[in-house]
């Protein structure tokens, strides 16, 4: 048993540098505390763990953020903007003032991306530092907007609250005069998520194309899916690369209504009870799976899946990487990730 | 560091005056690259890892990579002892190492001691509000560090600056938009277009501008009506230069206004509690203790930690109170009637208590030789929102901590505002209280009138009355800090990282609050706030509570270094 745990740790301090195997074990060390076996979950623990960054309206390498409160349900979405190049009638922005007045551009395409966090449905924020550092660069990185969603989490709010949450988030973003661009006036939206904000990303595009919405393209960063069946990377990788396969089944049984299996449709996309995309106009696709992920198999098939209903998706396999390589920029996938999802933007913009 | 960055610089009202320690004075001033009191202290820590919350020296990544990897082996397949890691009592997670350690002191295989009886912990008092809610404060968790483990905490209390990730944090503002605001846009960016003009001096412009955010604000709604409104007639106290600037009430009535306050929303709940908590723990197996209390007002900290003391195993300890306040100008001695109240509960929870109140215009105008303070006694000095009032006066901060240090408490407890509103700058001072209140405001609006705390729990439900009366005394403090200067100017709030820096260079070190005071803290949130959105955040080991995702006041507790 602890013999086995050394060898798996021995494995993943071969293929990450020493600051990622220090960040991702020290989340699964908590994480491991955090999950009762009786599916509760010790939340007041993980608020206290969880390493929390402040929004500010100061540019920080380019970039300024502030919250913004929906009353009436409480969701919070924290906002990531590029300062200005130009100061606007001669007022430098960090003096607090946020400009909600005016379109982003008349002129030029600014990306609007919405980006929802991942942690299995049940760990982190939209304010935790691993995630706010993220979607600054990923601000940064498109010369755009992101909007990062504080969804409900599980297990206090299992299936469909996330994807509910979401969906409230793409309509209000869609509503913002102050996030329109472009000659044609719209707001230019796409959907990003790592993790469980992969899996919920995917359900809210499924739902804005049905409903007619504009989703211009979807990332998905190691996306969060599953099924009753072990697949081959299921077998293979438990324990091997900072996750176990138990542990994935636990937050599948969190986030889904109880007694459910994991063929349910939010988990099994192209499973038995999953319904067909044909048709329908899906957004673009960007899937990248992470090479010593287990869940990979379930992600490839997605993307063939997409494909078969035929949607247009780029699949970025890294071979090499585990999962949150993307939390530091310390490793050559890091780097790829952030120039394929470059491009993929800008293909839409221009 | 961009050099272009806008800095603000953290400096002091007071100018270090001959014979006073070279000590607190400048703190922070991020332009100075290598004189600065964080340098020292950050030297060596991982920058990777510091981006993402975590302070870790990078000489200790090894040795901080091999902790990990023990506990994994150790709590790897073992749901029983992951359950225990759970229960304990965690400190700083920020502090990887320390953190590592304390966890594995904890779980070294010995046999386990009974699991404490919880059954008081829900035991009442008729005519209180607060459950005596004691828990882990008086009843320690049994599994204690061994003796071979490197005295963690206080390692981490002296190595553990006040850390934030964002490598700005002096220059930062945090901003929490309702939706509604975006309508009120215009108007924020109004009262910023004045307050400009103020700090130009150029008041033609500022009166033309303080009108029209007048009008503006009569035609919003809510907490942002009522913001703007306080805003505008501090602008314009300054602008017109009203004299006095704002109006001076006798302390009946500021105590009132705060009790209703109190009643409103859970942030002086919310400080008492944590206080007290880290008081309870400082107490712990003593059998005299006193506390002093810089502001005793109406005495409302106080209930709950005598009848927390009530239920110690083995008997309450012999409990003195001193109660500081200022001259009520009307003759009565209000502290002794406060005391007097206390007096009677002690009687019915008995409790063997001691009350003296004194009477002082200044805080710095204490001896500690008029405290009468007793060798055998465990001393616990308490101060909410007191300090930054000194902070008007050079030299007061410093003659106080110096006095409080003498008195050689076991404990400090200090209770402040999280913001800067201190800052040289009017403009800046001004953004931030803007920015501050109004999610304070905010925070109101949700403890809705008649809906209090949740159903059930005898809770008084919030009146009309009540919300009213907090507004206006959020109000008069948006006065002092925007009208008022000079000595006048007692809301001199600043930040946790600068009331460290201040603590740090006085010769305190932080004691650091734990997950268990943060759990019940947020337990009593869920029993007391009104209105959804106000979270508790760890920083550093002091405990903040916020609403949403802007921390608004900070708990921490210091101790003699």
């Amino acid at each position: 048993m602890a013999g086995s745990n050394e060898i798996n740790a021995n494995e993943a301090k071969k293929v990450v540098p020493l600051h990622t195997w220090i960040l991702i074990s020290n989340f699964k060390l908590a994480y491991n505390m955090l999950r009762r076996p009786d599916g509760t979950f010790n939340r007041e623990l993980a608020e206290f763990l969880d390493r929390k960054v402040l929004a500010n309206t100061v540019p920080v390498d380019g970039v300024y953020s502030f919250d913004v409160v929906d009353r009436a349900t409480s969701l919070l979405n924290r906002i990531y903007r590029c300062a200005p190049r130009e100061s606007e009638s001669g007022r430098q922005l960090g003096a607090g003032i946020i400009e909600l007045e005016k379109p982003l551009s008349s002129t030029e395409i600014v990306p609007v991306i919405i980006f929802f966090h991942g942690g299995s449905f049940t760990h982190s924020s939209a304010n935790s530092a691993i995630y706010d550092t993220f979607c600054r660069r990923l601000a940064g990185l498109v010369h755009g907007v992101v909007v990062s969603v504080n969804y409900r989490r599980s297990p206090e709010h299992r299936f469909p609250s996330a994807y509910e949450d979401g969906w409230e988030t793409l309509k209000w973003v869609h509503s913002r005069s102050w996030l329109l661009s472009g000659k044609d006036s719209k707001v230019h939206v796409y959907l990003a998520g790592d993790s469980s904000g992969g899996n919920i990303a995917h359900h809210v595009a499924h739902r804005a194309a049905v409903s007619g919405v504009e989703v211009l393209g979807n990332i998905l960063l190691h996306p969060l899916f599953g099924g009753e069946e072990r697949t081959e990377s299921e077998r293979k990788l438990d324990g091997k690369y900072f996750v176990k396969l138990q542990d994935r089944d636990w937050y599948w049984r969190a986030f889904l209504p109880e007694g459910e299996t994991r063929d349910h449709p939010a988990c099994n996309i192209f499973g038995p009870r999953g319904s067909s995309l044909e048709g329908l106009n899906f957004p673009k696709s960007l899937v990248v799976v992470a090479g010593l992920d287990l869940v990979q198999d379930w992600q490839l098939s997605y993307v063939e899946g997409l494909q078969r209903s035929g949607q247009d998706v780029k699949l970025l396999f890294l071979k090499k990487a585990t999962i949150g390589f993307y939390f530091l920029p310390n490793n050559e996938h890091f780097y790829t990730l952030m120039e394929e999802m470059k491009n993929f933007i800008k293909s839409g913009v221009c | 560091m961009n050099p272009n960055h806008p800095q603000k610089h953290i400096i002091t009202y007071s100018t270090p005056s001959p014979g006073a320690a070279t000590s607190s004075v400048t703190g922070g001033d991020v332009t100075e690259k290598g004189k600065n009191m964080w340098d020292e202290e950050d030297a060596g820590v991982d920058e990777l890892l510091a981006m993402l919350g975590y302070k870790v020296k990078s000489a200790d990544m090894v040795d901080v990579a091999q902790k990990i990897e023990h506990l994994e082996g150790v709590l790897g397949n073992d749901d029983e002892l992951s359950q225990i890691a759970s229960d304990s009592v965690h400190y700083n997670p920020s502090d990887l190492n320390s953190w590592l350690e304390s966890m594995i002191c904890e779980l070294n295989p010995s046999p386990e001691p009974p699991m404490i009886d919880d059954s008081f912990m829900n035991a009442t008092l008729p005519d209180s509000e607060l459950q005596a809610i004691a828990g882990n404060a008086i009843y320690p968790p049994l599994k204690k560090l061994k003796p071979n483990c490197s005295s963690s905490s206080s390692a981490s209390a002296s190595a553990s600056s006040t850390y934030n990730p964002n490598p700005n944090n002096l220059n930062q503002n945090q901003v929490v938009l309702v939706d509604s605001q975006e309508n009120g846009i215009r108007l924020v960016h109004t009262l910023m277009a004045c307050a400009e003009a103020v700090q130009q001096e150029n008041f033609q412009l500022a009166e033309s501008l303080v009108k029209q955010a007048g009008m503006l604000a009569v035609s919003q709604a809510g907490a942002m009506r009522k913001v703007a409104t306080c805003f505008v007639e501090a602008l314009a106290r300054r602008i017109y230069r009203l004299s006095p600037p704002t109006p001076q009430d006798p302390p009946a009535f500021s105590d009132l206004l705060q009790m209703h306050f109190y009643e409103t929303c859970p942030y002086l709940k919310f400080a008492h509690f944590t206080a007290n908590q880290a008081i309870l723990e400082a107490f712990a197996g003593k059998k005299k203790v006193h506390v002093i209390d810089f502001g005793m007002k109406q005495g409302m900290q106080w209930p709950a930690l005598m009848q927390a003391l009530a239920l110690r195993p083995g008997g309450p300890p012999t409990f003195r109170l001193t109660g500081i306040g200022p001259p009520s100008g009307d003759n009565t001695d209000h502290l002794q009637e406060v005391g007097w109240k206390l007096a009677q509960l002690a009687e019915t929870v008995h409790v063997k208590f001691e009350f003296r109140g004194f009477i002082a215009g200044s805080l710095a105008d204490l001896e500690p030789a008029m405290f009468d303070l007793r060798t055998d006694e465990v001393l616990a000095v308490n101060s909410v929102f007191e300090l930054h009032q000194l902070l008007a006066r050079p030299g007061a901060i410093e003659k106080v901590l110096s006095a409080v240090k003498e008195m050689k408490p076991e404990l400090l407890t200090v209770v402040e505002q999280e913001a800067n509103h201190n800052g040289l700058n009017f403009l800046e001072r001004f953004t931030e209280s803007l920015h501050y209140y109004s999610t304070l405001f905010d925070s109101l609006e949700s403890s809705g009138t008649g809906s209090g705390g949740l159903d059930g729990g005898g809770i008084l439900p919030v009146t009309n009355q009540d919300k009213f009366m907090s507004e206006v005394y959020l109000g008069k403090q948006i006065c002092n800090v925007v009208a008022c200067e000079g000595t006048d100017r007692v809301e001199r709030h600043e930040t946790l990282t600068q009331w460290k820096i201040r603590l740090d260079s006085a010769g305190f070190e932080a004691v650091h609050l734990g997950s268990n005071a943060f759990k019940q803290a947020s337990m009593l949130l869920a029993l007391f706030a009104g209105g959804d959105g106000y979270r508790v955040e760890e920083d550093n080991g002091c405990l903040m509570l916020g609403w949403h995702t802007r921390p608004l006041i900070t708990t921490s507790a210091w101790k003699i270094r």
